[in-house]
């Protein structure tokens, strides 16, 4: 019997084996992002989450050089409340699609988009692969108190009980419960966070596109007002209208079009679907295994990465990635970022155009987007990280435990 | 004036009901599977280990230590508007499970992780008791 099992699970080690050299020799360099838009950002009233879709998608277009028909997948988000946006994507286009479909991981979803969209192109499924999100979440917020209520607490998406009675409100609080544990177990300060917060809004003032335009000191954030303690004001993510989004196709094709290429060298994705509650997963996230898996796809790791883009829903969560990417040991995060490595000419500019933040929240979509246009060397020289050849980027969401990575390159 | 803003409360699934049912009489009620022995909360028809059918409801001792908290000061919902700030908590049972819930009798200020706390029942009406969770007193 447990000779049995030793023999099942050689195999089973086998199998992966295989399976992850398959997966390098697959994907690794094959596809690349040959074009980027984003549409306006920050408060965009009378603007649809869709129309503003478009706008990216319209300006992605334009940048690569793409014609429309070429199009033939599409991989579009849009708000929760959306039935098969990405059909309204197409019909808004005009196109039929080969490969179509929503990703529904949350903040994960755009970069486990870039994933399915090479996987898609590399099956034979697509060619010419629009991956986006669009939304509305500044305006459908500030419409009335109700909206309001409604996203704060989830309204009828989430289970009636064990939440809303204890006044516990969703994703602020989640996350809250992982930044204090962090704290209780590493001594992790809020100046820690506050370091966070502070090189994102400079990252935006750099950023004529970002939503916050104002800078902000270490005092101001010391003195805003508390939301969810240990997160005050300045520790949380904007709510942004606008979208943004990429154009997969393959390297081959990437390198007759308008833009250098960027290739997609690795991805990986985990997901701790016991829950945000349930072993150490508010301070051990998924971001360990999913971006392991794209570190050994791109044949790379944490100190080949030139500029990272991580998802910053909360200041926390930057943090708690940057030690689950390897950039440093788990618990010495803090130290990591006072050592002000994520500032601009640091050891890892991080969030380069501001992040959800400072920039806007577009669930992640325009971490892809900034990404690509670093490795395409092309931004104004304050904003453009010297020589970078690599980028990682994250997405993180769906009830705190999905997670996504993407590894791209210069080519 | 506006009339006075609703209490959020729970309208528990088939699954929960007996969690709230004993809540009611103040037991804390978890799930304990016969087949694998472990028990789990929130409530499900399967046991959440093994997707055994075979499980009783057992009251657990209602001891447990803080797995980790927080300190609302924003008013989400218009009924929190006078109990602002307020703890939440995840609280890990001796059991093994983990509950969403409130720090009633403690000063935010010395809530830490790993505290010793013990169920507390908050009586809301004649058919709601809400669990909640108090510093253990010191023997
Ligand atoms: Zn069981």
């Amino acid at each position: 019997m447990r000779e049995q099992s030793k023999r099942a699970e050689a195999n089973r080690q086998a199998i992966a084996q295989t399976m992850q050299i398959d997966l390098t020799r697959q994907f690794r360099d094959k596809c690349a992002i040959v074009g980027v838009g984003h549409s306006r950002l920050g408060r965009v009233p009378g603007v649809s989450a869709l129309d503003l879709q478009i706008e990216a998608i319209r300006n992605a277009i334009e940048d690569s050089g793409v014609r429309l028909s070429d199009i033939d997948g599409l991989l579009c988000r849009g708000p929760q409340d959306v039935y098969c946006h990405h059909q309204l994507v197409g019909a808004r286009l005009g196109i039929n699609a080969r490969f179509s479909t929503s990703v529904d991981s949350g903040g994960a979803s755009q970069a486990l988009s870039v994933a399915l969209a090479v996987m898609a192109i590399q099956a034979g499924m697509a060619s010419t692969i629009v991956v986006g999100f669009g939304g509305d979440a500044w305006s459908s917020t500030h419409a009335n108190e109700d909206a309001r209520l409604a996203n704060d607490t989830h309204g009828a998406k989430r289970p009636k009980e064990f939440g809303l009675e204890y006044g516990f409100t969703g994703a602020v609080a989640a996350h809250a419960l992982g930044a204090q544990r962090h704290m209780d177990i590493y001594g992790t300060t809020r100046e820690h966070f506050c370091e966070i917060a502070l090189v994102c809004r400079e990252n935006a003032l750099r950023n004529p596109d970002a939503q916050m335009k104002k800078p902000f000191t270490r005092d101001d954030y010391f003195n805003a007002r508390m939301v969810v303690a240990p997160f005050g004001l300045f520790d949380c993510s904007l709510r942004s209208d606008g979208a943004g989004a990429v154009i997969v196709s393959s390297a081959e094709r990437a390198r007759d079009l308008r833009q250098h290429p960027v290739l997609i060298k690795g991805f990986g994705s985990f997901n701790n679907t016991r829950g945000w509650f349930a072993d150490d997963n508010m301070v051990h996230t998924a971001a360990a295994r999913s971006g392991a898996d794209a570190y050994r796809m791109a044949g790379l790791g944490p100190s080949d990465v030139d500029v990272a883009q991580i998802y910053d829903c909360f200041t926390y969560m930057v943090l708690t990635e940057l030690e689950d990417y390897g950039f440093c040991k788990k618990g010495e995060g803090g130290d990591f970022v006072a050592s002000g490595a994520l500032r601009m000419g640091g050891a890892l500019p991080c969030n380069t155009a501001g992040g959800l933040l400072s920039e806007g929240h577009v669930d992640g979509m325009l971490h892809i987007c900034e990404a690509a246009r670093q490795l395409r060397q092309t931004h104004a020289p304050a904003r453009q990280v010297k020589d970078a050849e690599i980028a990682l980027v994250s997405g993180h969401g769906g009830n705190q435990v999905c997670h996504a990575s993407l590894i791209l390159g210069r080519d | 004036m506006s009339e006075a803003p609703r209490r959020p409360l729970p309208s528990p699934p088939q699954e929960s009901q007996a969690f709230w049912a004993a809540a009611r009489g103040h037991r804390l009620s978890i799930q304990h599977c016969n087949a694998c022995g472990q028990a789990w909360s929130p409530p499900s028809q399967l046991c959440t280990h093994c997707l055994s059918a075979d499980s009783k409801w057992i009251d657990a001792a209602g001891r447990g230590t803080i797995f980790s908290f927080v300190v609302v000061h924003r008013v989400y919902h218009p009924w929190f508007a006078n109990k602002v700030p307020y703890a939440v908590a995840v609280v890990e049972l001796e059991e093994g499970p983990r509950l969403l819930t409130n720090i009633t009798g403690v000063d935010p200020a010395a809530l830490r992780c790993g505290m010793s706390v013990t169920v507390t029942f908050e009586d809301v009406s004649a058919d709601l008791s809400i669990p909640k969770f108090t510093a253990t007193p010191s023997a």
